[in-house]
């Protein structure tokens, strides 16, 4: 009956698109941007303490064509935006995007000549992190979020 | 090695026309000097009196303060034998921003002359390299003047927008 009958033990069906986000929510690889003190939190949340590789993003890729997930950790002044854009450019579909702190989400107490106001002004943010800066279980918790919007999304909708 | 007070003396008895004045505060001591004769008081301190490092070579804006005129480039000396600090100010008009360069005298100098001239728009004549040292180099204006905007001149926003 059906196509379990024809297969060995242990196999099993699903769709293609379940599998492939599957595979993409479980990991995520970051590509992390950290510039100021937000920095020093995701590498907390990478240590044992917090063990961000519960959740398949252990693997920090400093190389951005080898990552999906950007975390803008930090105050990104306007010398250093053309930088982030162009590491963003060059980071392949599907890539997602986590603005950590406020800083990153909208120049913070930066006010000034120099400092970008919110990376979301120029690149896509998914998901932003409130604080300053935000504790290690905000980081984890921008994780998984992303990772619930991998798995709701049409597999299409990315290419 | 003089010390900071024989060295004001000594700069006073070389330049009598062109010390405009001198203080002390905290046990540092300075020296206003015009800004004409600003290399040579320089070289001064340096070859004779023993100051033979340029610890910091930076500017100061008094915008509507009563100076007697609008920045003031402040030369930090040290000596390295006796372990002295010594000052060595000069003004420098709105309508002029220019000061000779004291890239001759410390290798040092061209860094600060660099930073000055990006922060407060001070020329520096016969400084060689005089480009942009913190600001990117196509930024408009000198963002440390007081009448520069604190939140700058929409600056912040020129640069392309990506979506998905």
């Amino acid at each position: 009956m059906g196509l379990e009958s024809w297969m060995p033990e242990g196999a099993l069906t699903t769709r293609v698109d379940e599998l492939v986000k599957w595979g993409r929510k479980n990991s995520l690889w970051p590509m992390p941007f950290g510039v100021a003190c937000c920095a020093i939190e995701m590498m907390a949340t990478l240590t044992s303490r917090y063990d961000l590789s519960r959740f398949g993003s252990e693997a920090i890729r400093f190389s951005p064509r080898q990552a999906d997930l950007m975390i803008v950790s930090g105050r990104i002044s306007i010398k250093m935006m053309p930088v982030l854009a162009k590491i963003w450019e060059q980071m392949p579909e599907p890539k997602y995007c986590i603005s950590m702190g406020a800083c990153a989400s909208c120049g913070g107490i930066f006010d000034t000549y120099t400092m970008v106001q919110g990376v979301d002004n120029f690149i896509p943010v998914d998901v932003y992190i409130p604080g300053c800066p935000p504790r290690p279980e905000g980081l984890i918790d921008a994780v998984i979020k992303i990772q619930e919007m991998v798995a709701n999304e049409k597999m299409s909708k990315r290419h | 090695m003089a010390t900071q007070e024989e060295s004001i003396a000594a700069v006073i008895a070389r330049f009598p026309d062109d010390v405009v004045g001198q203080g002390v505060h905290a046990g540092q001591h300075w020296v206003f000097v015009k800004r004409e004769r600003v290399i040579e008081a320089l070289q001064l301190l340096r070859d004779t009196l023993g100051y033979d490092m340029l610890m910091d070579l930076t500017a100061v804006d008094y915008l509507n303060q009563g100076a007697p005129e609008r920045f003031c480039v402040v030369y930090q000396l040290y000596s390295l034998a006796s372990n002295e600090y010594f000052r060595v100010k000069t003004w420098v008009p709105e309508g002029d921003p220019t000061v000779d360069t004291a890239s001759d005298l410390w290798k040092s100098a061209p860094w600060g002359e660099r930073e000055t001239w990006d922060m407060f728009g001070i020329t520096f004549k016969g400084n060689k390299d005089l480009r942009r040292i913190l600001m990117p180099t196509d930024y408009p204006g000198h963002p440390l003047r007081k009448d520069y905007p604190l939140k700058g001149n929409g600056e912040r926003f020129n640069f392309p927008k990506y979506s998905r």
